[in-house]
């Protein structure tokens, strides 16, 4: 079969199926045994998804006539996936375990994986210890993260996903994240903080990144007033730089002893694997970090190996192909039913939309139909106070991933397992009514309603299940992520780990930094843009 | 009157001496006659008394008398051992059909008195009193001898009678007697004790200001302590205090405090302490710019005060530690706590244990000290300049004179005064 050939088969079953509502659907009792798929203590239930069991064979089908299985083999063994780029994205060789080898041109890339893990290890210790002195000799007592995009979203995620799993020696350092170029989370948090016993890590990629810099350089110059030390000294003491350039961070004066590496195979919104991941090490431990790449592996491994039909990232993505391409939904909320996982929509946000926002396949031609959704989310009870209301009542289909863990606060009292409880069944009542509107009650309360109380239902979601948050269970829910973003940009035939699009602004934003100091430079503006920067011109001379 | 006494605090150590002059028969629980502690040897006149009580026939070890045989035992254990008190009490009770009187001396916390005296039948005349060991170093026997006031923890009549009976020899003086319940003695004695810490932590704070503000601080301190309300005591300005007893003390209280109060003054205190035992480390740090890889650093002093032979939750243990990280090799002297720190650290590279002063210093880029011993007061000033790489001295204790080791060639710090 070819591609062509399943999209039209699969356009035949959206026809036949578009009309079924889902409380019709699940009225089969066999739905959830068929649609519920699990591997290493994590459930993926896809019994409220506007398919059936046998679309679901279709989707494979397609998946199949992608040579979605030879992708996913390109992807491990660290070929040039990344075509515009001419580069692999091994993400999944960060969490390869020790003892195992890949070979990329030439160099066994898992020697140097462990070597810079073993690196921070012994950074990581020296900072529990106490040993590692501020420029008065008072032991770092705080971690200030500068960096952005991905420098920042997964440790600032993970860090807060994983708080309760601090080791003693962990807690007494505050791990704080500055991310924005304005400067603004930075200046609050300098006014707070004492420099004798600040460390800075500047987390960046190419080491060129504007707003982190500007960010270092306005620390830099508070610790350099602070001590009236040397820089020299303040930059042995007071930074980590963490970079795929050593000698850009060199050139910034980051010493070699205080740099940690990646590798240009490491994309940014897939790097908390990598020495990016230090805050979630100080934070969790490095026994805790190296579980957080175990579960990573544990999901490398299912989705390197299991059958597609079994396989969770790939049937993930393929229900989300069936929502978007066939269905015509545009939409797709996160729903995490666990405070800790406050951060986790933004993180979705970037690696879903950074990399699959694209509308040019890898031959240069044009997709098709649609790519990526747009994606947003909060955490599940508070966004029912806010944007449930569209989702209930509103005009828009949106696809929703719930995602909870069924335990918490197992060794604590009473009142916070009450709360868990309640989260829970939130979760649940939430994800039912969505799938059935008002038939979830009895037929004659819900046709008794007048019209602004009725609910439509039918509204497609995902359910993932974890035993408990763990830095394990973390591990495995953002690798199902990444890989159902590959198996996606696979049948869509696009590129996942380039990111051009936003390279013209950054270009333009140089141009306009000229503007404001010099205007009418270039004179060659648009008018709207002219118009605006005459009006704060205007403003910023009257003081 | 047949007395056992168990423990080895310096204040077990007096009263054995002590009452046994009086005509008492004193069994010492345990094996040895003489304190282990050279702190509580040198208390004077004790080692005399003791002598002559061994001589006399008025004390005796356990292992030649029965210490249960004893109706008087004198307690004197150490903090954190109320289990082993504890234990003694049960089987006192056990052993002991008629009266029986436990004069408890040690330092358990609040409480602990009670716990023993519930150990006891009271019905059989079996009670316990407390009495608060409020004996300084340098003066027990005389304190002991010739008390003041004594505050007493005693909640029966009869076990008071008996208890001063025991006292007469040293209270005919008119000694003021105030008798209070067990648990208020107690927690009198825990009251003094955390307000001495409190002063401990408010005179280094003091003098880490002073480090800024450009004074000396044991110029500052004479003039506080004319002022008869501050007095002179528990002012001295150092490293941060050790020791296990004391902190631990400190730690029950502060933990007390803050669990009962929400009160963090104490926990504050040790808080404070515990970064100022790394103060000559800092010192250290900042005379060689951030950078101590390789230096080859002296200390002088490791056991957590003079006259004690253990490095228990010392400052040399956080300083060593503090150095070891930065790769400096550390070249250490103690009078008589060199081998308790060896058992801590081991043989390591980067430490060298000296068995004379001198012989750490040997090319040394900056002598610490840490306990103030004795014999490092005053020192061969010009060996020590010609042995050492860099005259760079860190006074952890205010021992020396800043301005002669100025005029000397040395660049001295202490704590407190201003870098000469």
């Amino acid at each position: 079969m070819t591609p062509d050939t399943c999209w039209s088969d699969l356009r035949d079953s959206a026809q036949a199926l578009k009309p079924r509502h889902l409380s019709e659907l699940l009225s089969d009792t066999r739905r959830f045994d068929a649609l519920t798929f699990e591997h290493d203590g994590l459930l993926l239930d896809l019994s409220r998804q506007r398919l059936l069991p046998e679309t679901l064979d279709q989707l494979v089908a397609l998946a199949e006539a992608c040579q979605l299985q030879q992708k996913i083999n390109d992807l491990i063994s660290g070929k040039p996936v990344n075509c515009t780029e001419g580069r692999a994205a091994l993400h999944t060789a960060l969490r390869t375990p020790a003892g195992k080898s890949l070979s990329l041109n030439g160099e066994d890339i898992v020697v140097g994986v462990q070597s810079t893990l073993a690196k921070m290890e012994a950074l990581v210790t020296t900072l529990h210890s106490g040993q590692w002195r501020g420029y008065s000799g008072e032991a770092i007592d705080t971690v200030v993260n500068i960096g952005v995009g991905g420098s920042d979203l997964g440790p600032l995620m993970t860090c807060r996903a994983l708080s309760d799993f601090k080791p003693k020696a962990a807690q007494g350092i505050e791990l704080h994240f500055v991310s924005s170029m304005d400067g603004s989370q930075l200046s609050g948090l300098l006014s707070r903080l004492n420099p004798a016993t600040t460390l800075f890590v500047l987390s960046s990629k190419s080491f060129t990144t504007i707003d982190t810099l500007a960010n270092a350089a306005t620390a830099r110059q508070w610790l350099v007033d602070a001590s009236s030390l040397d820089t020299e000294v303040i930059l042995r003491h007071h930074f980590i730089g963490i970079t795929a350039q050593p000698e850009k961070a060199s050139e910034w004066g980051i010493p070699s002893q205080n740099q940690l590496l990646f590798w240009d195979w490491t994309g940014g919104r897939y790097s908390m694997w990598s020495a990016i991941g230090l805050p979630i090490a100080i934070s969790i431990g490095m026994e805790g970090f190296r579980q957080l790449l175990d579960g990573a592996h544990s999901i490398d491994s299912h989705f390197h190996q299991a059958p597609l039909r079994e396989n969770l990232p790939v049937l993930l993505a393929l229900v989300g192909i069936w929502n978007i391409n066939l269905l015509d939904i545009h939409a797709h909320a996160i729903l995490p039913y666990d405070g800790r996982l406050a951060h986790l929509p933004a993180y979705l946000e970037q690696l879903e939309m950074e990399s699959n926002g694209k509308s040019v396949r890898l031959d240069g031609s044009a997709t098709q139909g649609h790519t990526c959704p747009v994606l947003w989310g909060e955490i599940g009870p508070n966004a029912q106070h806010a944007f449930y209301q569209l989702l209930h009542q509103g005009t828009e289909s949106v696809m929703c991933d719930f995602i909870v863990p069924a335990k918490r606060y197992t060794d604590r009292g009473q009142e916070l397992q009450q709360q868990h409880r309640l989260a829970l069944a939130n979760c649940l009542a939430q994800a039912r009514v969505l799938a059935l509107g008002d038939k979830a009650l009895d037929d004659d309360s819900a046709s008794a309603a007048p019209p602004w109380k009725r609910y439509r239902g039918n509204q497609p979601s995902t359910v993932i299940l974890l035993d408990e948050l763990t830095p394990y269970a973390l591990g495995q829910l953002i690798a199902v992520y990444e890989h159902k973003v590959y198996t996606q940009a696979v049948i869509w035939g696009i590129n996942p780990f380039d990111q051009w699009g936003v390279e013209l602004g950054k270009k333009m934003a140089t141009a306009m930094l000229d503007e404001l100091d010099n205007p009418g430079l270039s004179g060659s503006l648009d008018c709207a843009t002219s118009g605006l920067l005459q009006r704060i011109n205007t403003l910023r001379e009257q003081g | 009157m047949k007395i056992c006494v168990w423990g080895d605090e310096l204040a077990g150590w007096i009263a054995a001496a002590q009452l046994a002059a009086y005509g008492n028969d004193i069994i010492k629980a345990g094996s040895a006659l003489a304190p282990a502690e050279s702190a509580i040897r040198i208390e004077p006149g004790l080692m005399n008394q003791l002598e002559q009580g061994i001589i006399g026939g008025q004390i005796r070890s356990s292992e030649e008398e029965d210490p249960f045989s004893a109706e008087i035992h004198w307690l004197a254990i150490g903090p954190g051992e109320l289990e082993a008190a504890s234990e003694i009490v049960a089987h006192l009770a056990a052993v002991h059909q008629d009266s029986l009187l436990v004069v408890n001396q040690s330092n358990l916390g609040t409480g602990a008195s009670d716990q023993l005296q519930a150990r006891l039948d009271q019905s059989k005349n079996q009670h316990v009193v407390y009495l608060p060991d409020m004996l300084q170093g340098g003066q027990a026997m005389r304190q002991f001898a010739h008390p003041e006031v004594l505050l007493v923890g005693c909640e029966n009549d009869s076990a008071g009678t008996m208890f001063t009976a025991l006292m007469r020899p040293f209270t005919r003086e008119g000694t003021e007697l105030r008798l209070m319940s067990r648990r208020e003695a107690e927690f009198t004695k825990f009251a003094i004790t955390g307000m001495l810490a409190l002063r401990l932590g408010y005179i280094n704070e003091l003098a880490m200001l002073a480090d800024h503000v450009g004074v000396d601080i044991e110029t500052v301190r004479d003039g506080m302590s004319t002022d008869q309300r501050v007095g002179p005591y528990y002012l001295s300005p150092g490293c941060g205090f050790g020791g296990q007893h004391f902190t631990q003390y400190i730690e029950g209280l502060a933990g007390l405090l803050s669990k009962t109060r929400g009160s963090t003054l104490l926990e504050t205190v040790l808080k404070q302490n515990e970064q100022h035992k790394e103060l000559p480390f800092r010192k250290l740090w900042q005379h060689y710019h951030c950078d101590l890889h390789d230096r080859r650093i002296a200390v002088w002093g490791l056991a957590f005060k003079p006259g004690v032979a253990t490095v228990e939750s010392a400052p040399s243990l956080r300083v060593v530690d503090a150095l070891l990280a930065q790769g400096a090799t550390i070249q250490l002297h103690d009078p008589e706590a060199l081998e308790d720190f060896r058992f801590h650290y081991g043989e390591h590279p980067q430490l060298v244990y000296c068995a004379h002063p001198y012989e750490a210093v040997n090319d040394a880029d900056a002598l610490l000290l840490l306990t103030a011993w004795p014999e490092y007061w005053s020192p061969n000033y010009t060996e020590l300049h010609r042995l050492m790489r860099e005259p760079v001295i860190v006074d952890g204790r205010n021992v020396y004179d800043p301005q002669l080791l100025h005029d000397l060639g040395f660049t001295y710090y202490g704590v407190g005064r201003a870098s000469h």
